[in-house]
């Protein structure tokens, strides 16, 4: 089944092993992604910091090509991006601002959009988490994680529409799906600090500990996300977190497509698990996928 | 007709900007006005006096007069002509004041409006008829809803004063909130041993019959003779031969029912009786966790009772009271927390609800009295009390303070510190709101000597560390910055919410609630005991949140409430009310389907079928009035000729 | 007493005692000064307000009117703000159909604590007032001289004489129910061919006397209520069959006393336009029904009417050819096409502006004679001998023959239908002189519609009039927050 798909700027940079990662998932789950040409940036927090209209207008383009690229649904594995998107359809549900977005677009937007929903969703959406289970090669039973979704993927709630805002179980299904235990973490929708990791380095680094303490505390084997953001300020910025925590984490942080990746047999290369910060063998080890071993997978 | 019109000056509120002198001299030309005065007060006693003469000296059969508003002088100025002899219903009045002389800036205008205010009322008072009330019988007898610690107080007070109570209780004992409760503030003074006496007086007064495991079936009749229904729910035991030994519990082999008395903080037993002092001391039967009424076999409580009261195939029962009265006081729950789903929406084990830890702190709680955390059994070390969980809080629609958790909150913490010296207890506020006697005192010294760490802010989540403890993260905003507190038992003050069940009682009793579900007193300052349905009084939570004292203060008004009306032995009807035309109507029943308080009822008259007014329910609103299009039901002292007539002398 | 010339205009209000009149007695205490106008009527309840009374006021000179309660659920009488809502809502969108501006009524919600709020009412109503000027009046107004005729919409459905109905079978089903029954109320012969008169069937001969076909032009169930309490037939029409319906939601037929017999109807002749037509004419040779026309021969000449063009303007919109329901149906139903026309009474108004309107209707009701076959032929008219027009107590109306008082008649009709007229015209067709009166009956009808979801009235015996109930949220009406 086809379905639109929209990157982000993460993706093309930071965050080039979700790309990659999530690619192959949907690939080994029959779903064929295809990406919108000449997309452009959603304006992530900046634009509609900054300007809300022209936000809404970098946004409606992109969901303009989508439109009429005559998808139903258009998939984006960014909640940032996801957020901007949606919110940006739903003002142009208002006849003003649509007046007032439109004059910024060289052509006049589209009057529907295609459902815009993340990859994530869209999976559970594509196949139920039994002919998930059918597709996984290597059982993920050995792992134990900790699924974090970041404060955007369910809020606001009633444009989100993600589940419940506070305890969203997506992400819970679909590793449960390939037999990984998750537990219930407290913590799954706080902050990490998101963009402040730039202006205020010690709030993020702060933020961040928290969820890497609990999840330390919790015994787990690695924190899973959905979020190019999350992952880099829990990953990347991890020894600033640690130095502000006075204390050593050493926890892996996954993308949850990385994860399923691993249950659908990709090997560690495909998945561009050499890109974390925090090295994940430790994971391998325990599935005895090491990358040595990595011949007899995909 | 004869009618004596009065021009009331009211010093100068009125003179001062109505010329009184010239709207007298416009009133003498209405129809059938033949006296006219000018009076400087007239509600004073020489003016009075001045009316009652003229009202003899004129021979007048109608009165009207131009003063202040007729919801400040409409009694006192009835009384006055009634004592002149004339009907107190021949009486108008015109609002000159609040309505004319207050209001208008031009004296032209107000003398103008002025006398066409008397000209209405006079043109109304042309059709208006003596109206008087009439008497009926009282049943001298109260039945109250609700044996919380406000309704024990109405029937005790009730009970003294020699009126017969019956006394509803929904659940197997009487004793309602306050029954579950440790300690009660300011005074750190325990519950039961105060609560406990009165509950014994209820069970032992003559004059007081007490249904409890009961509910409210159906209410009919009206104030002075109310019919009640009382559902008495099937116990399984025989409560007349129930000695409350406690024989079937011991033996009872279903041990793990869910405790309700206990708030779910511990199991019982599938028959039981639900705390020690218990009234009355009865046993009742849990059918959905009865061994021998869910799989049909066990009977060990049978087998084991000494007196044979245990009886499997009982079955609700109906019984029917008369009474005259009727007093609500059925309190209220706690709302539904778990809404809150950045505490964990119920799904932490030692984030509990206050009043659960009542019962954890109470030595005939499930702990007997040993302060431990529900989780592991462990002592708590660090107590979180989080005040206004579901209070004050327009983002879940309930802007209301519950009005008294504030001080059970400071309470318990001090008890916290009592159980346990080495604890450290913190609570997260909105603001104190200590207004009671002694209250500001005892919020005090739980900081003070207690050493409760007060932080003003609210709790934005709750989660578990991973560590057997829990993550309460706040804000502190007289420092201006977020909090994180450590906690190992974490204590909610949950808001209130009208009991359940309230809305369809309100609806039996046809008395109004808000949207709260609190039932509406009659007014908010000056009528707060009182129902706009006569003869139904409410007492206690059920009105709105109130602490111990407060539920028994309105308790004992109820009571009075209800013993002066009971002092009378008649009772008289408001004429007011509406009356039927038997010969316009043509029995469509229109009326009957609107009335608001179901006052109106089919009757067969000579095989016809007619409306009917049941005097002593109406209310007098006038609603059939309206809705009647033959004009038949018409409203006494509101009919359509009185309005016509006011409508006449406007618009022609 | 006049009001003062060029300084004042007359301004009722109507305000419950509990909370309104308290709001204005809150003003006046704190000395809020307000515009002199208002004469304040003081009532028990918004409920009591019958909205004839705003009716009798606009058409007697007021110049506005404010109806002021409790706040919805503050009622002091628990509901009686819920009724006045409804009923006040369903007026204000009356008066414009009689050409009164409906901005000179007004209803709020003011409590006893709202006195600045009373003094914002006031002040802009009666500043509303002002802008508006001294209300037209009736007596004053320049009839209009000519109306335009008016366009018949097209016919739901294929019109017939009805030739085809199993009219016998009918009257073996009366026959077999007639000795359970007091009578059978049906249609004969008139008094020529092209006539038919009210049949009371009480023995078997009495049914050979039935007739169907498109002189069945009256309402038989206008009969049904006097019958009240004993067994009773009646053979209706699909549009009949609704009043029917409306009596027994109103209790005054009882479902196990009526026996209803029906067939399905292929429309009825307007009678008017049937009249015109034969013009003066002595005697009737003839009359002939072909499937689709009548052929009628009057004093050796032969008119053919073909139903499509002769028909009432109610069968061509009509949704119901077949009885709601029946006890012993009969034939099949035709297709309808349901689509909404606005009537041709009514669209002719919708057309008009207010000052167009008050001058029709002027010139309209001055040829009333104020005979009440109107009220006499409407079958939900069961006040019968106590019909308000003509009572002493309550005196709703004088016996004065002008303009005002002839409306006046037409607007309590028309208002104490509200929710019950089932559209069936009975009064327009029974108007000797032609008043399009049903005009304000359609009106109210399709106010009725719009606020109520959907509601028409006679369709279910088992349904609450909508004026008799409400909603705590009205989802059709705006509460006027109007500043």
């Amino acid at each position: 089944m086809n379905y639109a798909y929209y990157p982000g700027c993460s993706t093309q940079g930071a965050s080039t092993d979700y790309e990659k990662s999530t690619r192959a998932v949907c690939a080994a789950l029959g779903m064929n992604l295809v990406e919108l040409p000449e997309w452009n940036c959603c304006g992530s927090t900046p634009a509609h910091a900054v300007d809300t209209e022209l936000s809404a207008a970098l946004c409606v383009r992109n969901l303009d090509i989508a439109a009429r690229q005559e998808s139903e649904t258009l998939l984006t594995p960014c909640p940032s991006c996801l957020s901007n998107l949606k919110h940006a359809a739903k003002r142009m549900q208002n006849p003003e601002a649509r007046a007032r977005v439109n004059e910024l677009l060289d052509n006049p937007a589209a009057s529907e959009f295609p459902a815009v929903t993340s990859v994530m969703q869209g999976m559970a959406a594509h196949l139920d988490a039994k002919e998930i289970a059918s597709r996984t090669r290597k059982s993920l039973s050995a792992l134990t994680f900790a699924p974090y979704y970041g404060c955007l993927m369910s809020r606001p709630a009633e444009i989100m529409k993600f589940g419940d805002p506070e305890n969203p179980t997506l992400m819970e299904s679909l590793l449960t799906a390939c037999s990984a235990t998750v537990l219930d973490f407290p913590l799954k929708t706080a902050c990490c600090g998101a963009s402040y990791g730039i202006p205020e380095r010690s709030m993020t680094a702060r933020l961040s500990a928290r969820i890497l303490q609990l999840a330390t505390d919790m015994k787990v084997d690695a924190i899973v996300v959905a979020c190019p953001l999350c992952q880099m300020n829990l990953d990347l910025r991890q020894p600033q977190a640690e130095k502000a925590a006075d204390t050593r984490f050493a926890m892996p942080v996954l993308y949850f497509t990385q994860a399923l990746g691993l249950a659908f047999g990709f090997s560690p290369d495909t998945l561009g698990l050499e890109k974390l910060r925090v090295s994940a063998d430790s994971l391998l080890r325990k599935l005895g996928t090491g990358a040595a071993n990595a011949a007899g997978s995909r | 007709m004869r009618i004596g019109v009065f021009i009331c000056h009211c010093g100068s509120n009125i003179a001062g900007t109505v010329d009184c002198t010239k709207v007298a001299e416009i009133a003498k030309k209405f129809p059938d006005v033949v006296y006219t005065a000018e009076p400087m007060y007239t509600c004073a006693e020489p003016g009075q006096t001045a009316m009652e003469d003229a009202i003899h000296e004129y021979r007048l059969d109608g009165v009207v007069v131009a003063s202040c508003s007729p919801r400040m002088h409409e009694a006192t100025f009835r009384r006055t002509v009634e004592r002149a002899g004339l009907n107190r219903y021949m009486f108008e009045m015109a609002n000159i004041r609040e309505h004319v002389s207050w209001i208008g800036k031009e004296k032209d205008a107000n003398t103008n409006k002025a006398a066409e205010l008397v000209e209405i009322a006079v043109a109304k008072l042309r059709n208006n008829r003596p109206l008087t009330a009439k008497t009926f019988d009282v049943t001298k007898k109260v039945l109250i809803a609700g044996g919380g610690v406000a309704g024990i107080q109405s029937a005790l007070d009730c009970a003294d004063g020699g009126v017969p109570v019956i006394l509803v209780e929904r659940e197997s004992t009487i004793g309602g909130k306050m029954a579950k409760l440790d300690k009660t503030f300011p005074t750190v003074d325990c519950s039961a041993c105060i609560l406990g006496p009165k509950m014994v007086d209820v069970a032992q007064h003559p004059n007081i019959t007490l249904h409890a495991y009961s509910e409210i079936e159906d209410v009919s009749g009206y104030v002075g003779n109310f019919s009640v229904k009382i559902r008495k729910l099937a116990t399984y035991v025989d409560w007349e031969k129930c000695t409350g030994c406690g024989v079937c519990s011991e033996k009872c082999p279903s041990k793990k029912t869910p405790d309700a008395f206990n708030e779910f903080t511990g199991t019982t037993t599938a028959v039981s009786i639900s705390f020690p002092q218990a009234i009355p001391k009865k046993a009742v039967i849990n059918a959905r966790h009865c061994r021998q009424l869910t799989k049909g076999k066990c009977g060990v409580c049978a087998k084991f009772c000494p007196t044979g009261a245990i009886d499997y195939a009982m079955q609700d029962s109906i019984v029917t009271e008369e009474v005259g009265c009727i007093i609500a006081a059925t309190g209220y729950d706690l709302m539904d927390w778990t809404v809150y789903r950045e505490y964990g929406g119920g799904a932490y084990p030692d984030v509990i609800t206050s009043l659960q830890y009542e019962r954890l702190l109470s030595s005939s709680g499930p702990t007997g009295g040993h302060l431990i955390r529900p989780s592991d059994g462990g002592e708590p070390q660090n107590v979180v009390f989080v005040q206004c969980v579901g209070s004050r809080d327009k983002s879940i629609g309930r802007p209301q303070c519950s009005a008294f958790c504030c001080m059970y909150t400071a309470k318990q913490a001090v008890l916290t510190k009592e159980h346990l010296p080495e604890s450290q207890s913190y609570v997260f506020y909105m603001d104190i709101r200590a207004p009671g006697k002694m209250y500001d005192e005892f919020t005090r010294r739980a900081m003070e000597e207690y050493g409760v760490e007060y932080i003003r802010g609210r709790v934005s989540a709750i989660y578990p560390d991973g560590l057997g403890q829990y993550v309460v993260m706040g804000s502190d905003t007289l420092l201006g910055e977020p909090v994180e507190i450590k906690a190992d038992l974490v204590v909610l003050a949950v808001g209130i919410e009208a009991a359940r069940g309230t809305r369809a009682l309100a609806e039996k009793l046809r008395i109004s609630y808000d949207k709260s579900g609190f039932f509406m007193e009659s007014h908010v300052k000056l009528k707060p005991v009182e129902t706009n349905t006569a003869g139904v009084f409410l007492a206690g939570v059920c009105q709105g949140a109130k602490d111990i004292p407060a539920s028994v203060a309105q308790g004992s008004a109820a009571a009075a409430k209800v013993m002066a009306l009971f002092a009378r032995d008649k009772l008289e009807n408001n004429p007011q009310i509406a009356f039927v035309d038997l010969r316009r109507c043509v029995g469509c029943g229109k009326c009957i389907r609107c009335c608001p308080f179901g006052a109106i009822k089919e009757k067969d008259i000579r095989g016809e079928t007619k409306a009917q007014v049941i005097e002593t329910v109406c209310q007098g609103c006038g609603l059939c009035t309206s809705t009647c299009p033959q004009g038949a039901a018409q409203l006494s002292h509101a009919t359509d000729n009185q309005i016509l007539a006011e409508v006449n002398a406007l618009c022609r | 007493m006049p009001v003062m010339e060029g300084k004042e205009l007359r301004i009722v209000g109507f305000l419950c005692n509990w909370c309104s009149y308290g709001s204005a007695d809150t003003a006046g205490v704190a000395r809020a000064w307000q515009p002199t106008d208002l004469r304040i009527i003081r009532v028990p309840c918004s409920g009591r307000v019958d909205p004839l009374f705003i009716v009798k006021s606009l058409l007697n000179g007021a110049d506005g009117v404010l109806v002021a309660g409790c706040h919805p659920r503050d009622c002091h009488y628990s509901a009686g703000n819920f009724y006045a809502r409804r009923r006040l809502e369903v007026l204000k969108r009356f008066l414009p159909v009689l050409g009164i501006n409906d901005a000179r009524f007004e209803y709020t919600w003011i409590s006893a604590s709202e006195g600045q709020r009373w003094q914002q009412m006031v002040t802009s109503f009666t500043n509303r007032i002002h802008a508006l000027g001294p209300a037209p009046r009736f007596e004053n107004a320049t009839p209009l001289p000519k109306v335009v005729g008016m366009a018949l919409p097209p016919s739901s459905r294929p019109l017939g004489t009805g030739k085809n109905a199993p009219l016998d079978d009918l009257k073996q089903g009366i026959k077999e129910k007639l000795p359970d029954l007091e009578c059978v109320i049906g249609w004969q012969r008139g008094y020529d061919g092209v006539h038919t008169a009210p049949l009371f069937m009480k023995i078997p001969e009495d049914v050979e006397k039935l007739v169907w076909g498109p002189f069945n032009v009256a309402n038989p169930a206008v009969y049904l209520p006097k019958f009240k309490g004993k067994k009773v037939g009646i053979v209706v029409k699909g549009c009949d069959s609704r009043s029917v319906v409306e009596l027994l939601q109103e209790h005054l037929v009882a479902r196990e006393d009526v026996t209803i017999f029906a067939l399905p109807c292929q429309g009825t002749l307007d009678m008017s336009r049937v009249k015109e037509k034969l013009g003066r004419y002595t005697v009737v040779d003839n009359v002939v029904c072909d499937e689709t026309e009548v052929i009628i021969t009057v004093d050796g000449k032969k008119h053919r009417l073909p139903m499509n063009d002769f028909a009432q303007v109610k069968c061509r919109l009509c949704t119901k050819p077949m009885a709601v329901f029946a006890d012993t149906p009969l034939g099949e139903s035709p297709e309808v096409e349901i689509a909404t026309h606005v009537p041709p009474e009514l669209a002719l108004l919708d057309a008009m502006n207010l000052d167009e309107r008050m001058a029709y209707w002027s010139g309209q009701i001055t040829r009333c004679l104020r005979c009440y076959a109107c009220r006499n032929a409407c079958p939900m008219c069961v006040c019968r001998d106590y019909c308000v027009s003509d009572s002493r107590d309550p005196r709703w109306m004088t016996q004065e023959a002008d303009v005002t008082q002839k409306l006046f008649f037409q607007a309590i009709h028309a208002l104490h239908l509200a929710g019950r007229c089932t559209g069936c015209g009975e009064c327009q067709r029974a108007c000797p002189v032609g008043i399009p009166i049903l005009a304000l009956r359609q009106q109210i009808a399709r106010t009725v519609e719009e606020l109520f979801d959907d509601y028409r009235a006679g369709f279910d015996p088992a349904a609450v009039p909508p004026l008799l109930s409400y909603e705590v949220e009205e989802k059709s009406i705006r509460e006027r927050e109007w500043k």
